[in-house]
Formats: structure tokens, C-alpha cells, sequence
């Protein structure tokens, strides 16, 4: 229990740092896209203890409470994770407390936010659980047919069983229907453009990020990473076979990282009915197809 | 219990540097465009001069923001919506003008609509010269205000509480009253 | 065994205590309702007491009654949530009409619930069934509206009436009533069986809401007095599985339906009636969901969260498995707990407030922190997100789903799960966070008496979400005695088909992650307290507290993809009408003014009854 309890800690750890250091890296990269220099790797840490030394403002003890919450609900997630053969509560990984615990922390976000009375922030969190609707469904079809195919929730487990035979028994061969549906949802989880509606810079002033300022502005970008963190690895863990090593999982959770931000620099931002359109339209019947062809055709088992 | 107090102090300069080297390498700004100076701001922002090497970068709002940065004349109007701004945002702030407008009302010096001197009303950090300033004049500015906040001489949020009721007279005596009617809802 | 603790002094002893209550409430009202409080209070803990003598057989004159196992699950989570909301009624004696009746009536539904969960016999359930829509249909009169009432009898009495039949029919072919005695026959005929799945199984679909039987449910429940909505939703609705669990499994249909089952030799191999209750368990999972999220008003709103549970409770049952029965159980009682809550947190605001339209409060997190608090773990509950007890039914009935690979209906359930997370949050962003309007400067927090139920079933919706075990090991030995197989615990740890959770671990690792947090927060420099009405603007001057409160068509970009979609209230409307012109018809032909035609009529009746029998 203790060691398991410290495993986690040292994910946690590991989590931020290497999130952390590749959102500067990735704005490095994305600064050389646009022929700029671009900030240090580093700026993220930067950005992050700027915010938490400064003094902001509070609305009142929700205000305050959820911003805890959420960090507290995040770095839950992030500690049962399984991260390159280490998991903190082994057999524990169930792929359903991931979905429901990072829930935890988005609704304790969407609390703090709106308790701030601002309402750009209630049409950001608005436009964030519609958005939600949309590309969860699609990403649990998919997870639906990797379960019954492989007969396991457990993410140490579903990663061990795509390790067996080098890269023809990763879900990325066998099922590539359903990773491209994934990565779709994957681009909406991060909040990647086309699917970015919910912060919205320009048009609701960033939506449920309105009002902070201060520490609680830093604990939220702590708590951006750590989810961004337990999305790309699912990804990389569901999909791309996990990693017996360190290198493989950087290697992996970058690609697929750097390539999400690539694709949101190219493309614009979609209307929120726009995206639940969409989604509803292209991902959701592929993820159809994909789990009717798991169950009853047996393929990609 | 000196002791303790003198420890206290100790501790909180100590994290007080270690902040002060983030605040310097991590500044936002929020851009109210009043003026024409603002045209300048894109090119220091993109690829020429690239703002964001210096850990710069524009933000949505007043709270997130570090720096309030005015580009230019400030008609009676704006100046309300200005000076609520800037006590909207998270302390330690700054406050960089652009252009003579900003300084002593520049071309706009007689109009009755202007006010000429902005550091009557808000402590300002940093000017910059030039109408409007080149984008080299920008960055030039941008890199003394941080230098400024590296040497703690940053210190307009600090001017500005303690001699609140010295700008508030200002304030009131220029605009009639700080904080108007809702004048598209009543 | 003694009388003096046993199920049929329970029965008589509620009603004693309604006779009692109508007489008291005449002299006193606050007395009449305390005897609410003490009668559902006694009641519960009797039938705690009454757990070892489960089996046990007992009559009182015709009536038989027996103390199954599910039964008493059934009946201590109804008396639950009887006790808990009767302390509300303290409190509206004076906002309805007739208090007298309305506590007479309250007693009576309770007796009326207990005594359909006990019933030897199938006359017995039936009469028990109606004491329950017979009572609440007066009550529900009392709140908002009069309609509501007719709509929740029309179809209150669709689903009695088809349990009616069934029961005679079942008893004119095995000519008994006894429930486990007939049940057991018909499961040797198919017809037989048939019959009684259709019958019993419409009962409770009605009775739970399920679509197309969902209509009056937000009516009934949205317009009912605000002290018996929890009641419907928390404790009535609960019924419809009853009766639902005794069609399926305790007869059990999906052993007799077994050979023509669809997908044979597939792991979704299921008869086709299970089938279909899957199908509409999915319908009203989505319908429920959609219509929730365009609700205005807060209990309309959890009302259709009502049709969305109830539609996961079918689902569970009707896969049959132990998981999933074992999940659906898990659900009754928890939606139960959450729903009660919400309700009476609603109750609370408006006790305070004097309104349910959402558009009309909000920031009332600053006058009622207590009420936020209650209506939060209830929503965390409802979602289905840890450490809440929802959480583990919705997880046992994900793992029989996904077992089963059946994606259309697993679809609709992660629908109306991630659904979920909108319609919960509504009324938690309206009412209770955003602008506190001015009107409302002056509210308060609910009063102590409140509280204390709402504290109460806050906490049990923690417990069982921490060790849910307590209550799935029982659930376990009820799937033992229905013939299905046990529930796998371990300690802790709940095992399912393709997976195992730990639910205390997750709220322990929840709960360092939130000291973590706390500590983060605690070490930064402290934060500056400004106003609500000082939040961005973009520097515009607003002093209107409600032109800052976002509550109005709180989703409507998402609205505006389905306001089309087809609707069955529509549906239902025609039908009415049709059977009014119909009715007309008949009253035209039958009893109209005109002499001649009814002497027609007249003489027709006369020949029918001389000859009819040669005819």
C-alpha cells in the first residue's frame, strides 16, 4: 500500500515534469513553424510558479475549493496511470476509473469557474460538456470493442497483450478504425483546434479561465498538464502498445503529442454545434464499425 | 519573538527573489488597444522580433495578465475602463505606455476629449518613446521593464496602494466620477 | 414469532398511525407531522430489526405475507426514504392545502409500499400496488397542478390494469395467487410465461418510467408538492423494478425464453423480450437525457434524470447476468439516495426561494453553503463519479455490458453518462453558483430539521460509495436465492467480467490528491476577496447582478440540434384526442337528447338480454 502510494507520487512526478517540459518544447516547435525562435523548453515551468507566486482573487470559498478539487481528482488519475511497466495499484488500472476520475477534476474546474459569477465562464463550461458528448461517446465505442476483444479493462494488462509481437499486435494495426476515432477524440479531449471552442481566446476570453488569477490560475495549469498527460498516455497505452521502456513511451507520447499541436496549428476552430455535428456524424458511425466488426467478426482480436 | 519575525522576513525575501526571476522570464500582457500604437504590436509578436523568447505573450484578461500595456491617446471614456482594468488584475502589475500621447497628450494636447498626462491617474512602469514606437523601440522598452522587475524597481503596483487616494483625486477631478452608470442596461 | 414484530403489524401499524396522524393534524399540524417523522422512523427500524427473520411466512385474515430477501431490500431503502423526507413535512403543513389528508395519505403510501414488497400473494400485491397510486394520486394535486394527476393515474392505471389481467389470467390457469407458487408454473408453460412477463413486466415499466411510459413522471414529479417528489422519484419509482426484477428473474423469463434467444453461441445471446426491454431501457436512457438537458425548471429536470436511471435499472435486469442484476440493484439504491437528495435540496430552495424556474435564482451557494453541499454529492452520485455510490453501479453495469460486446446499448448508456455530466450541472451553475440575485439577498440557509435528512443521505451515498461492499454482499445473497450466481467480493475489491475496482482505494488516493492539492494552496500567497459583481467585463460597467448570471437555455447550441427531433408527448397528445372524438361518437350515438334513439338502443339491450346467449 505504502510503496504502491509512493510508485504513484513518483508518476506524479515524472508526469509533470515531462508534460511540463514537452509543452515547451512543443511551443518551440510551434514557434519554428511560424519562423519565430520561440521560448526556452522551460518557459512552461516559468509560466506556471509565475502564476502560483502571485497574489490573485478569490469569489468566495467555492471559488477556491474547486480549483483544489480538480487538481486533487487529477493527480488521483495520474497516480493510478501505469507508466512504462510501473503501476502504482497493479490490476487496479481500470480503464472506467480513469474516464470517471478525471471527471472528478473537470467538474471541480467547472464548479470553481462558475462560482466566479462571470458568465463567460458558464458558456465555456457550457461549451466544454457538450463538447464532451461528443467525442467521449465515440472514444468509449472504441474502448468498448478493445475491452471485448482482449477481455480486460486493465491498461497494464491491455498493454502487455499489444507488447506480445512487436507492432502487428498493437491496436494501432488491429484496429485502425478505431485509432484514427480515437485520435479525433484524443484532438477534443486536449482542446487541440478544431476543437478548442471551449477556450476560445478571442471570443469568450478564454472561457472558464476568465477569472483566475494568482495561484489558483497556477494550480489549473498544473492540473492542464497532469490531464493532458493522462490522455496522451491512454492514447499511447491503448493504442500504440504502451512501452516496456522509457525511451519507447517518450518517444510514442511525443509523436502523438507534437502531432495534435501540428494539427491544431494548421486548422481553425469550429463552431460548438459544429462540433457535436461532426462528431456525430464521421467518428461515431467508424466507431460503430469498428466495435460491430470486434464483436462479430471477431477481427483485430 | 524579534527572532522569529526577523526569520519570517528572511524566508519571505528569499522566496521573493526566486519569484522575482519567474515574474521576469514570464510576462503576459493584456493589450488595450487604445491608440494607434497598437499597430506595432503584431510585428514584435511574430516572427521579426518574436515576443515570445522573452517569455511574453498575450492574454484574455485583466486577471490573468501581467502587464497592462496602453498604445496611445486615452479619450475620458476609456480612461474609466482603463483604471477598472488594471485594479482588476492579480498583483505584482505593470503598467507600459506607448507614444507622447500617453506622456504629455502629444498631437492630442489641446483636444477636450484627452487627457495629456496618464501618470496622474495610473503609476506607469515603463514608457516608450516614439510615434508610434518602432517595433525595435517595443522590445527595447519590453527588455528595461524586465530588467526593471529583475532589480525590484518595478514598483508602480506599490506606488499606486499607497498612494491611492492621491490618484483617486485625480481620477475623480478628471472624469467627474470613477465608475459610471451602466449606461446599455438602465 | 411473535405479532408484536412482523411484517403485518408494520402494515397495520402504518396505517394505525395515518388514521392517527389525520386525527392529530386536525387539532395540531406540527403534531400530525411529527407523527409522520415517528411512524416511517419505527417502521424502518423494525424492519431492520426484522432481517433475521427473512423467509418467514405470516397472514393477517386473507392476506399472506412473506419476507423475501429482495423484499426486505426493497422495503428498508422505501422506509429510507420515507424517514428521511417526513421531516419536511414539518415544515409544509402550512403550504398545503389540506395537511390532514396529505399526512393521512403520506402513511398510507408508506403502508401500501411495504405491503406490495411483502405479499404473499399476488391479490395482496395488487391491492398494496393500488393503496400506492391511489394515495399518491391525492396527494400529487396538492402541489402545482391537478393535471398531473390525471396523467400520472392514466398511466398508473394502464400498468395496473395489466397486472390485473395477468394475475387472473395466471390464476384461472394454475388456480392459486400465491406468487412464488404461480411463478413457478408458468415458468414450465411458454404461454403462460408470456403472459406473465408482458403483464407484470408493463406494471413496471410504467411504474419506473421507462419510455414510452415516461410522461408522467416529470409531470407527476415536477409538479407534485415538493415534500413527495423525493418520494416519487427516490422511493415509488423504485417499485416499477420491483416488478420488472419479478418478471425476469424471479420467474425466471430468461431461462424460459432461453431457446429462442438472438446472437445464439455469441456472449450477447439474450431472448428476445430481454431483448426488447433492453431496447427501451437504451430509448429512455437517451430520451430521458436530452429532454433533461432542456429542462428550465429543476425538478422537471430531475425528473427526466428519473427516466435516464430507470432506464439503466431495465437495462441491468433484463441482461440477466449477476453483474448486471447485481448492478441494477446497486443502482436502485443509490439513485434512490441521490435522487431523494436532490429533491429535497430542491425542496430546500424552494422552501427558501419560493420557485423552481432555474432563470429565476442563482448564487445561492452563498446563503445556503449547506443545501450546495447536499445537492453536489448528489450529483456526483447521479453522474456516476467517484468515490459516490453511483459510480460503482454504473461501473458494475458498463463491465456486463462490455462483456456482453453489445455497442448499440452501451452507446446509449456512455450517452446518457457523459449526458449526464450536463443536466446535473445546470442547476448546480444556475441556482446555486453564478450572480446572486438581489431579490434573494436576504435567504437563508434551510433549517436544522432540514438538514438533518439531507446530511443523513448525503453521508450514506459517501458510505456506500467508500465500502459498497456492505450493501453488495447483501445484494449478492439476494441474486444467490433468484438462482443466478453470486456476486465475486473480495474484501474491498468488486470483481467484473474484465476488470476489478477498489472503490476505497480510489477514494483514499482521491483523498491524498485533494490534501496535496490543499497544501499547494495553502503555501501560496492568499488570495484577495473581491465582489461577484467584480468579474470581467472587458471593462464595461454592469451593475444588473442578473445581466451577469448565464442560467436561460443553458445549452442551447446543443438544444438546437434536437428541438425537431420527434417527440412523444406529441404522440400522446393525438391519442388523446382521438380517444376524445371517439368519445364523442359514443355519446352522440348513446346519450344524446333524441327520445327515439335511446328507445332504439333500449329495445336492442332488451333482445340482447332475452336471446343473447342463442344469438
Amino acid at each position: 500500500m505504502i510503496t504502491g502510494i509512493l510508485t504513484g507520487f513518483g508518476i506524479l512526478l515524472f508526469a509533470f515534469v515531462w508534460q511540463t517540459s514537452l509543452d515547451g518544447i512543443n511551443r518551440k516547435i510551434v514557434g519554428r513553424f511560424q519562423k519565430r525562435i520561440g521560448p526556452k523548453w522551460y518557459q512552461q515551468f516559468r509560466d506556471i510558479f509565475k502564476a502560483l507566486s502571485k497574489t490573485g482573487v478569490t469569489h468566495g470559498w467555492v471559488f477556491d475549493f474547486g480549483v483544489m478539487m480538480a487538481l486533487g481528482g487529477i493527480m488521483a488519475t495520474v497516480m493510478f496511470l501505469p507508466v512504462v511497466g510501473y503501476s502504482a495499484f497493479p490490476g487496479m488500472d481500470n480503464f472506467f476509473i480513469f474516464v470517471y476520475l478525471l471527471a472528478v477534476g473537470m467538474l471541480g474546474m467547472a464548479m470553481s469557474s462558475v462560482g466566479s459569477g462571470n458568465p463567460l465562464a458558464g458558456i465555456g463550461v457550457m461549451r466544454a460538456l457538450t463538447q464532451m458528448v461528443g467525442y467521449e461517446v465515440p472514444f468509449m465505442i472504441v474502448i468498448l470493442g478493445i475491452i471485448f476483444g482482449h477481455n480486460t479493462s486493465s491498461l497494464s494488462e491491455l498493454a502487455a497483450i499489444q507488447q506480445a509481437s512487436g507492432i502487428m499486435t498493437w491496436n494501432l494495426v488491429k484496429m485502425p478504425i478505431g485509432t484514427v476515432v480515437a485520435y479525433i477524440s484524443l484532438l477534443g479531449m486536449l482542446g487541440k483546434k478544431p476543437f478548442e471552442t471551449f477556450i476560445a481566446p478571442a471570443e469568450i476570453a478564454s472561457g472558464p479561465m476568465v477569472e483566475y488569477g494568482g495561484k489558483q490560475l497556477g494550480m489549473l495549469m498544473i492540473m492542464h498538464e497532469f490531464a493532458t498527460f493522462i490522455e496522451v498516455t491512454l492514447f499511447v497505452t491503448l493504442f500504440l502498445g504502451g512501452a516496456t521502456t522509457l525511451f519507447g513511451f517518450i518517444a510514442k507520447y511525443f509523436v502523438v503529442y507534437i502531432l495534435a499541436s501540428l494539427i491544431s496549428n494548421a486548422l481553425a476552430r469550429f463552431k460548438i454545434d459544429q462540433v457535436i455535428k461532426f462528431y456525430y456524424k464521421v467518428p461515431i458511425t467508424l466507431a460503430i464499425v469498428q466495435a460491430l466488426m470486434v464483436v462479430f467478426l471477431g477481427w483485430g482480436v | 519573538m524579534d527572532n522569529t519575525v526577523e526569520k519570517q522576513e528572511n524566508i519571505r525575501k528569499g522566496w521573493d527573489g526566486i519569484s522575482r526571476f519567474f515574474r521576469a522570464n514570464s510576462i503576459w500582457m493584456l493589450m488595450y488597444c487604445t491608440g494607434c500604437c497598437a499597430i506595432e504590436l503584431p510585428q514584435a509578436m511574430t516572427s521579426r522580433y518574436d515576443m515570445e523568447r522573452l517569455g511574453m505573450g498575450p492574454m484574455a484578461t485583466p486577471r490573468q495578465a501581467d502587464v497592462l500595456l496602453i498604445t496611445g491617446y486615452l479619450s475620458l471614456k476609456t480612461l474609466r475602463r482603463i483604471i477598472y482594468a488594471y485594479e482588476q488584475m492579480s498583483t505584482p502589475k505593470y503598467l507600459v505606455a506607448f507614444g507622447p500621447c500617453t506622456l504629455n497628450g502629444g498631437i492630442y494636447y489641446d483636444s477636450h476629449a484627452v487627457i495629456n498626462r496618464l501618470d496622474q491617474y495610473l503609476p506607469i512602469d515603463v514608457y516608450i518613446a516614439g510615434c508610434m514606437p518602432k517595433p525595435e523601440a517595443v522590445m527595447n522598452g519590453f527588455n528595461d521593464l524586465i530588467g526593471m522587475i529583475k532589480r525590484k524597481e518595478a514598483n508602480g503596483w506599490k506606488k499606486y496602494e499607497q498612494n491611492k487616494d492621491w490618484y483617486r483625486k485625480n481620477q475623480i477631478q478628471a472624469l467627474g466620477e470613477l465608475r459610471i452608470k451602466d449606461e446599455f442596461h438602465e | 414469532m411473535d405479532f408484536i414484530l412482523s411484517v403485518p403489524a408494520i402494515v397495520v401499524g402504518l396505517f394505525a398511525a395515518a388514521v392517527l396522524a389525520y386525527l392529530l393534524t386536525k387539532a395540531n399540524k406540527i403534531l400530525g407531522a411529527l407523527i409522520t417523522v415517528l411512524g416511517s422512523g419505527a417502521a424502518l427500524a423494525a424492519m431492520l430489526m426484522l432481517k433475521g427473520d427473512i423467509n418467514s411466512v405470516q397472514s393477517l385474515g386473507a392476506l399472506g405475507f412473506k419476507l423475501t430477501d429482495y423484499g426486505w431490500f426493497f422495503s428498508v431503502l422505501m422506509l429510507l426514504i420515507f424517514f428521511s423526507v417526513s421531516f419536511f413535512n414539518l415544515y409544509w403543513m402550512k403550504k398545503i392545502i389540506h395537511p390532514a389528508a396529505y399526512n393521512f395519505l403520506y402513511l398510507v403510501a408508506l403502508a401500501g409500499t411495504v405491503g406490495a414488497f411483502t405479499a404473499k400473494d399476488f391479490i395482496g400485491l395488487f391491492i398494496f400496488w393500488e393503496t400506492i397510486v391511489w394515495a399518491s394520486m391525492f396527494i400529487i394535486p396538492f402541489g402545482k397542478s391537478r393535471n398531473a394527476s390525471v396523467v400520472y393515474y392514466a398511466f398508473s392505471a394502464f400498468g395496473s390494469l395489466s397486472m390485473l389481467f395477468g394475475i387472473l389470467y395466471l390464476y384461472s390457469k394454475t388456480g392459486s395467487f400465491d406468487i412464488q407458487y404461480v411463478l413457478e408454473q408458468a415458468s414450465m408453460n411458454t404461454t403462460y410465461a408470456l403472459v406473465a412477463f408482458i403483464t407484470i413486466g408493463i406494471a413496471g415499466l410504467v411504474k419506473i418510467g421507462v419510455f414510452p411510459f415516461h410522461l408522467w413522471l416529470p409531470k407527476a414529479h415536477g409538479n407534485a408538492p415538493d415534500t413527495f417528489s423525493p418520494i416519487l422519484s427516490g422511493g415509488l419509482v423504485k417499485a416499477g423494478g420491483f416488478a420488472a426484477f419479478l418478471a425476469v428473474i424471479v420467474m425466471p423469463s430468461y431461462k424460459v425464453f432461453a431457446s429462442n434467444a438472438l446472437f445464439l453461441g455469441r456472449e450477447l445471446a439474450m431472448p428476445v423480450p430481454n431483448y426488447i426491454l433492453v431496447f427501451l431501457g437504451a430509448v429512455s436512457i437517451v430520451v430521458g437525457t436530452l429532454m433533461a438537458i432542456k429542462s428550465e425548471d429543476f425538478k422537471k429536470l430531475i425528473a427526466y434524470s428519473s427516466v435516464a436511471n430507470g432506464g439503466y435499472i431495465i437495462i441491468g435486469i433484463a441482461i440477466a447476468d449477476s453483474l448486471s442484476v447485481g448492478g441494477a440493484f446497486m443502482h436502485m439504491f443509490a439513485h434512490a439516495l441521490a435522487s431523494a437528495a436532490a429533491f429535497l435540496s430542491a425542496a430546500a430552495v424552494v422552501h427558501r426561494t419560493g420557485t423552481t424556474k432555474m432563470s429565476e435564482l442563482g448564487g445561492l451557494i452563498h446563503r445556503m453553503p449547506l443545501t450546495y453541499l447536499v445537492y453536489l454529492i448528489a450529483i456526483i452520485s447521479m453522474a456516476g463519479i467517484p468515490p459516490m455510490s453511483g459510480f460503482i453501479s454504473k461501473w458494475m453495469l458498463f463491465q456486463s455490458m462490455i462483456g456482453k460486446g453489445m455497442v448499440f446499448t452501451a452507446a446509449a448508456a456512455f450517452f446518457g453518462s457523459i449526458g449526464s455530466f450536463l443536466y446535473v450541472f445546470r442547476p448546480l451553475s444556475a441556482v446555486f453558483l453564478g450572480q446572486l440575485s438581489p431579490k434573494h439577498e436576504s435567504v437563508k440557509e434551510a433549517p436544522f430539521l432540514m438538514q438533518v435528512p439531507m446530511i443523513g443521505l448525503s453521508l450514506l451515498t459517501l458510505l456506500f460509495g467508500v465500502f459498497p461492499n456492505i450493501v453488495l454482499r447483501f445484494i449478492s445473497d439476494i441474486l444467490k436465492t433468484a438462482g443466478l450466481d453470486g456476486l465475486t467480493l473480495n474484501g474491498l475489491v468488486i470483481s467484473g467480467t474484465n476488470g476489478q475496482l477498489n472503490p476505497s482505494l480510489v477514494s483514499l488516493i482521491f483523498g491524498i490528491g485533494f490534501f496535496i492539492a490543499l497544501i499547494i494552496f495553502i503555501i501560496h500567497p492568499k488570495s484577495r476577496k473581491v465582489d461577484l459583481m467584480d468579474t470581467y467585463t472587458a471593462s464595461e460597467f454592469i451593475y444588473t447582478p442578473e445581466l451577469l448570471h448565464y442560467s436561460y437555455a443553458f445549452y442551447a447550441p446543443f438544444e438546437r440540434l434536437y428541438e425537431n427531433a420527434p417527440s412523444t408527448e406529441k404522440w400522446y397528445a393525438a391519442l388523446i384526442k382521438k380517444i376524445e372524438e371517439a368519445g364523442q361518437l359514443v355519446s352522440y350515438t348513446f346519450f344524446n337528447n333524441k327520445p327515439r334513439i335511446i328507445v332504439f338502443w333500449m329495445v336492442c339491450a332488451v333482445i340482447a338480454l332475452l336471446w343473447g346467449g342463442s344469438l
